[in-house]
């Protein structure tokens, strides 16, 4: 489908408002023989069930509430395990209540929270558990990347390589030589990406890749697929994330601090190719924009055409979607005024511009304006990569201080959940719980670093976070938003 | 006890291979064969053996836009994705020899397994005229540049009767 009807665009509806009231996570690892993936999502259970100020006594008396669980985890083949929900299920001890298992490729984390926030807002549950996981180190590199590309069309792509890398590498050229012109500048931009996020990972004890590195080293590590070098690239990872859903009456009689959530879903092909031209479907932010309709004018070629084709390959038309609805179910206008952090998926530094362009947090072309502005940091760096008249100043919207896909993890099944846990414990103002407490470090088996940095938005009241599948073929938009500061009544 | 050397994709069935003692990890090796039917879309893997370029159009003239804007679809689809009629079947071999370009491309240095494309493969994804996506495939015997104009060739002499058999080249 390449043309709308208002009855597709429609804001989606909640019938009653959804709640996030805990959330729990394991550590995230490259290999893990230590542990099952069973007992990795158990930890995560106990951490959601004991350390989230819950008011119940107990595991046993939180599990009284469960009524549905809804389980993200991606790759059966990775994990060699069909039916690895029930297994889950099996032994966080939840049967007999209903668990269904959702995928949708990197994207399976969101999705997964998409379907469990549904069962709160219908009615159909008053409290789930939403849970995602993801194996990844039984195989070697080669047969991964194989088994990843097999997310690829299986007779027109997969065959090409078995390399999904080179897949997404298309578009990252399209983008780097058209919007981004091939500059150095950009190279930059993106490498500061790949410093950012490692940097933030540095003061997470989750966290599977923390590292303090430079443009240079970005820019010196080797090529993946041009214009992509290793520092660009996300994480494969071994892990657990989950939260728990309610409705308000159950929210606040099990928790003083829940938040709300809202969470939409949008899909575009499998196949780079098959993606049509259409017509840029605006934000609230670029409707009835003067400056916003010259400029998409002139991206499209002017008056004359032949210029860039939307989505093209620069473009993430499912990213685009999910944001509508979800700003449109929110009240959400300008994300960078109307919301305090975001948490991107990362996949690579590359893909997160594009992302910044598809969710309105700058307009199509001008991605890397998020990052160079400062706005994307908690404190603009003091390194020299910034202009002293910026170094030291807030940015109005951080991202990825969990460190991201890049930095922190991508245990497929478990990102999406990862990310709204992080967002979560940062409006409930526990960040520091989960991440600064000496403990939290020594659990994990790490020590924690001399250069610790607390970040901890002050006041955040409103989170955003993105969910995303291979090369766009599904994405989530997540907003949580402390009740005390909902826009849309 | 434990294998220095080993190899994964172990197609021996009597090998249980011990890796680690404490957690205690070991090989489960497998080389499954999957039957596999390309159904429908037989005629473009078809075509290729033939050295033809096969792609759909939708010939519903109510359709919009696919039927009522006329334009090929390649990869091909068996039904239309705009009003779900049945597609017909074109031949754009000569369209794709005159107006074929590079999109976009990219260098595939390192595969997975179970990769037959001899490497560096230049990956690309191609723009054709009067075709409404960008099929990707590979480019022989130059290296790519947007833009770049390309003409198909195929492997008839000994097909992988996959997409493999379709290859390109710069326009001569
Ligand atoms: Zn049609």
């Amino acid at each position: 489908m390449i043309k709308f009807t208002n009855r597709n665009l429609a804001a989606p509806k909640q019938m009653r408002p959804v709640y996030v009231v805990a959330a729990g996570q394991s550590d995230f690892r490259k290999h893990y023989p230590e542990k099952k993936t069973e007992e990795l999502c158990v930890e995560a259970f106990r951490m959601m069930a004991l350390e989230n100020n819950l008011k119940t006594s107990g595991i046993q008396e939180l599990k009284g509430y469960i009524h549905s669980c809804y389980y993200g985890h991606f790759a059966d083949h990775f994990g060699d395990q069909l039916l690895g929900e029930s297994v889950i299920h099996d032994r966080l001890g939840l049967d007999p209540m209903g668990n269904v298992g959702i995928k949708t490729g990197g994207a399976t984390g969101g999705s997964a929270m998409w379907m469990a926030a549904n069962a709160i807002a219908s009615g159909y549950s008053d409290c789930v558990l939403c849970m995602g996981w993801e194996r990844m180190d039984e195989v070697d590199t080669w047969t991964g990347n194989h088994y990843i590309s097999t997310a690829a069309d299986k007779d027109f792509e997969t065959e090409l390589g078995h390399i999904y890398t080179g897949y997404y590498a298309l578009m990252a050229q399209r983008y780097w030589k058209t919007f981004g012109k091939s500059a150095p500048s950009f190279r930059r931009t993106m490498s500061k990406i790949a410093v950012k996020n490692r940097g933030y990972a540095c003061s997470n004890p989750f966290a599977q890749a923390p590292a303090r590195i430079s443009v240079e080293d970005v820019e010196n590590s080797p090529i993946v697929a041009d214009p992509l070098r290793f520092y660009d690239a996300c994480l494969m990872s071994v892990g657990a994330s989950c939260a728990l859903l309610c409705d308000e009456e159950t929210a606040y009689k099990l928790s003083d601090n829940p938040m709300r959530f809202w969470i939409a879903g949008g899909s575009h092909t499998l196949r780079t190719a098959d993606r049509r031209h259409m017509e840029i479907p605006l934000l609230p932010n670029e409707r009835d924009n003067k400056e916003i309709a010259k400029l998409y004018h002139e991206l499209k070629g002017g008056d004359k055409g032949g210029g860039e084709k939307y989505p093209g390959f620069t473009g993430f038309l499912a990213a685009r979607m999910a944001a509508h609805y979800a700003y449109e179910m929110t009240g959400i206008v300008d994300p960078i005024t109307d919301l305090d952090l975001v948490e991107l998926h990362d996949a690579f530094t590359i893909s997160d511009i594009q992302t910044y362009e598809d969710i309105g947090i700058k307009p199509y072309s001008r991605g890397p304006e998020y990052i160079e502005s400062g706005d994307a940091y908690l404190e603009v760096p003091r390194d020299g990569s910034f202009g002293k008249n910026l170094a030291g100043k807030r940015g109005r919207l951080p991202s990825n201080l969990s460190g991201g896909l890049i930095g922190c993890m991508h245990a497929v099944g478990a990102t999406g959940i990862m990310q709204i846990a992080e967002v979560f414990w940062q409006l409930q103002n526990r960040w520091s719980y989960f991440h600064e407490r000496e403990e939290m470090w020594t659990r994990f088996g790490k020590t924690k670093p001399k250069d610790f940095v607390n970040l901890q938005v002050p006041n955040a009241k409103r989170g955003l976070a993105i969910s995303h599948a291979g090369v766009g073929s599904h994405v989530t938009c997540s907003i949580l938003m402390h009740p005390s500061a909902v826009i849309k009544k | 006890m434990s294998k220095q050397a080993y190899e994964f994709n172990n197609s021996n069935p009597n090998a249980t291979v011990l890796r680690r003692l404490d957690p205690m990890v070991i090989e489960k090796p497998r080389a499954p064969i999957h039957i596999h039917t390309y159904g429908g879309e037989t005629p473009f893997f078809k075509g290729l053996t033939e050295g033809r370029l096969m792609a759909t159009k939708c010939a519903n003239g109510k359709c919009d836009p696919s039927g009522k804007e006329g334009y090929f679809h390649l990869p091909p689809r068996v039904y239309c994705p705009d009003c779900s009629e049945k597609m017909e079947w074109h031949d754009v071999t000569d369209l794709a020899r005159r107006t074929a370009k590079v999109h976009t491309h990219i260098t595939v240095e390192r595969p997975g397994a179970f990769n037959r494309v001899p490497m560096p493969c230049e990956l690309i994804s191609v723009e054709i005229e009067g075709v409404a996506t960008v099929i990707m495939s590979q480019l022989r015997g130059a290296k790519p540049e947007i833009g770049m104009p390309i003409q198909p060739e195929f492997n008839t002499t000994n097909p992988t009767f996959t997409i493999l058999d379709l290859s390109w080249v710069p326009r001569r």
